[in-house]
């Protein structure tokens, strides 16, 4: 609770950055905050506290809570280098960036539906903002409008969801409804209603199918930087609520919805990974991407069960560590071609910057799941979590999505290293771009070849 | 008596609602809404939910349709200048919005008879209980949907400003 509070202050500070002129201090004072809060959080590990029955900061809210701390982290020492040259704007952006961090704190850690509601909303409200704040840039109006449209549809189903769970079980409380859904007499039909409407709005903010169709418009059109955040942290942040709100309440009533979400998982798989196939832009093929990463862990959803929570950590873990090398590069890359987002104008970059091609390399290996990467173990682990619970049928069409995914990735690495048709401008390093790389590449490695790091902590 | 107030209240309500649907010009949409949001807050009273009533003629009749009317005015939408809609895309609206219908129908007679629970308190709905529940048990959200409401107004801001170039 300590650090939602730092968060909140945090954000109120960056939005007088402009006034009151520290523009210059504001970034190393954020990255600080973010750092303590990463600090409190530690501190409270194991403690299992609780604050009016609404927040409960258990070992898996904790976790969570870290790893959108350390992502969100990453990405601020990302917008060191890519908003390095903007104007006055920028501080009241970093302030809507700490209070959708905020808002993903809340989802990781909620113990009741009224919480659950904020979070996403303060997390969501920000972003629909932010996604539109290239203002001259008509793509960048048309991601927000879209997403701002989608999302309150979502909003929707996600009240009504939550009016009907109410309706039947007469509480909010997480640990209410789990009891209620655990005595099982005579629960309702407008109770498995709820149920399917909050799949459909939880669904819609994973970006799953049949959900996605915002996605890849919205991912592109946004400024690099949020879409970073949009598929690293949202995600994150969505799945931990999805797993949190489910494990918590409805794993007795599992036999009911099972269907759903095996579905959405095939569907996510099939429709991310053929989709990706045909991009021409690296921006939207990482949207899609990152639509098919959904499904591998919608496939930990499936499985559910305590085993489901590490698994689902380390995969988030592995994927953000993935994406944040990814884009960096692209924003590195674009900034450098004046936009440019295509395959095409990956090509040449092995000779020009070595270093930033090899970074992408990994990247991309680590997302196609390559040992010994970290993107590897995570598909390891859910499989076979996956298998030991009998689901082999489902883990085989994972890994047949996984070959398809193999193509994409492996295409921006020809692309690279195959040599470019016009001149290409020299790279000027810069020291908050390298940073952000060596610390996302590290952790990347440490997970492939230490993955107990993360595998053992949530039991 | 109170049976009588609400099969009005109920007529008036979905009235207005057919009203809003059918009308031709878009200012007469609106007016009716809000006459529909009336006769919904008045239902709020019956079921003695004076705050919430209160609240909903507020801000739903009040702010949200004094910002449709605005933004009808604004972009001078009329009866001439709505686009015409062929007669394929009413077809398949028709058909679309008739399936609905036989869902919703079908799953409520599925649903059987919803037994009425008996509230312990009938005044549950007043202010005074109300203000009780959100500063004791929803305090926590209380205080941290200010962090929402900031973060909408700094959006606000930040798309409203004026563009330095």
């Amino acid at each position: 609770m300590k650090s939602i509070v730092l968060l909140s202050l945090l954000g109120v500070t960056s939005m007088f950055a402009g006034v009151f002129n520290y523009r210059k201090l504001i970034l190393p004072i954020i990255l600080i905050g973010i750092a303590a809060a990463i600090g409190l959080f530690v501190d409270q590990w194991g403690m299992n506290k609780s604050f009016y029955q609404m927040a409960f900061f258990d070992n898996y809210a904790i976790a969570f809570s870290c790893l959108l701390l350390s992502v969100s982290f990453l990405i601020f020492t990302l917008a060191l280098y890519h908003y390095r040259k903007e104007g006055d704007i920028v501080t009241d952006l970093y302030a809507l960036f700490i209070f959708a961090l905020t808002g993903g704190l809340l989802m990781t850690s909620f113990s009741n539906l009224v919480m659950l509601f904020l979070g996403i909303e303060i997390l969501s409200i920000p972003l629909y903002v932010l996604a539109g704040s290239r203002r001259a840039d008509l793509a960048s109006n048309e991601a927000a409008l879209k997403y701002f449209l989608m999302g309150a549809f979502a909003t929707g189903f996600l009240l009504f969801g939550i009016a009907l769970v109410y309706g039947a079980s007469g509480t909010f409380d997480l640990a209410g409804i789990a009891a209620y859904v655990k005595a099982g007499k005579d629960i309702p039909d407008f109770f498995y209603v709820g149920i399917v409407l909050l799949i459909v709005a939880l669904l819609f903010k994973v970006s799953a199918a049949p959900f996605h169709f915002w996605a890849p418009d919205v991912y592109q059109g946004s400024p690099v930087l949020v879409t970073t955040f949009m598929s690293t942290v949202v995600k994150i942040a969505a799945f931990a609520a999805f797993l949190r709100l489910f494990n918590y309440c409805f794993t007795p009533l599992a036999s009911y919805y099972e269907i759903i979400l095996t579905a959405a998982a095939v569907a996510t798989l099939l429709i991310g990974n053929v989709t990706a196939l045909y991009q021409q832009s690296v921006k939207r093929m990482l949207a899609y991407s990152g639509i098919s990463h959904a499904g591998y862990l919608l496939i930990a959803l499936v499985v559910m069960g305590a085993s489901a929570t590490s698994v689902v950590f380390f995969y988030s873990a592995a994927y953000a560590a993935a994406s944040l090398v990814a884009f960096a590069v692209l924003t590195a890359v674009m900034e450098n071609k004046e936009g440019r987002e295509s395959f095409e104008t990956f090509k040449g970059l092995a000779k020009n910057n070595p270093i930033l091609a090899l970074c992408m390399s990994v990247a991309m290996l680590s997302l196609a799941g390559i040992p010994p990467l970290a993107g590897f173990f995570g598909k390891y682990f859910l499989f076979a979590t996956a298998i030991k619970d009998g689901y082999l049928w489902l883990v085989l069409v994972a890994i047949f999505n996984s070959l398809i995914s193999l193509y994409y990735y492996l295409r921006v690495i020809i692309n690279m290293y195959s040599s470019a048709d016009d001149e290409v401008p020299a790279f000027t390093p810069n020291y908050a771009l390298v940073l952000m790389l060596l610390l996302s590449l590290g952790a990347n490695l440490a997970l492939g070849f230490y993955p107990d790091l993360l595998m053992g902590l949530l039991g | 008596m109170v049976e009588y107030i609400f099969y009005a209240l109920s007529v008036i309500c979905i009235a207005c609602a057919l009203l809003v649907v059918f009308s031709k010009n878009p200012i007469h949409s609106v007016l009716y809404l809000i006459l529909a949001f009336f006769a919904i807050a008045g239902h709020y009273v019956l079921l003695n939910a004076q705050f919430l009533a209160v609240v909903h003629i507020i801000v739903y009749a009040g702010a949200i349709m004094v910002l449709f009317l605005f933004v009808i005015m604004l972009l001078n939408l009329n009866a001439e200048t709505e686009p015409h809609k062929n007669m394929l895309t009413k077809i398949m609206a028709t058909v679309s919005g008739g399936l609905l219908l036989v869902t919703l129908v079908g799953s409520f007679r599925a649903a059987g008879q919803v037994e009425m629970v008996n509230l312990d308190n009938s005044n549950i709905g007043t202010i005074e209980n109300l203000g009780k529940v959100l500063f004791n048990d929803f305090l926590l959200p209380f205080e941290i949907s200010s962090v929402l409401f900031l973060s909408a107004m700094i959006g606000a801001v930040i798309l409203g400003k004026k563009q330095l170039s």
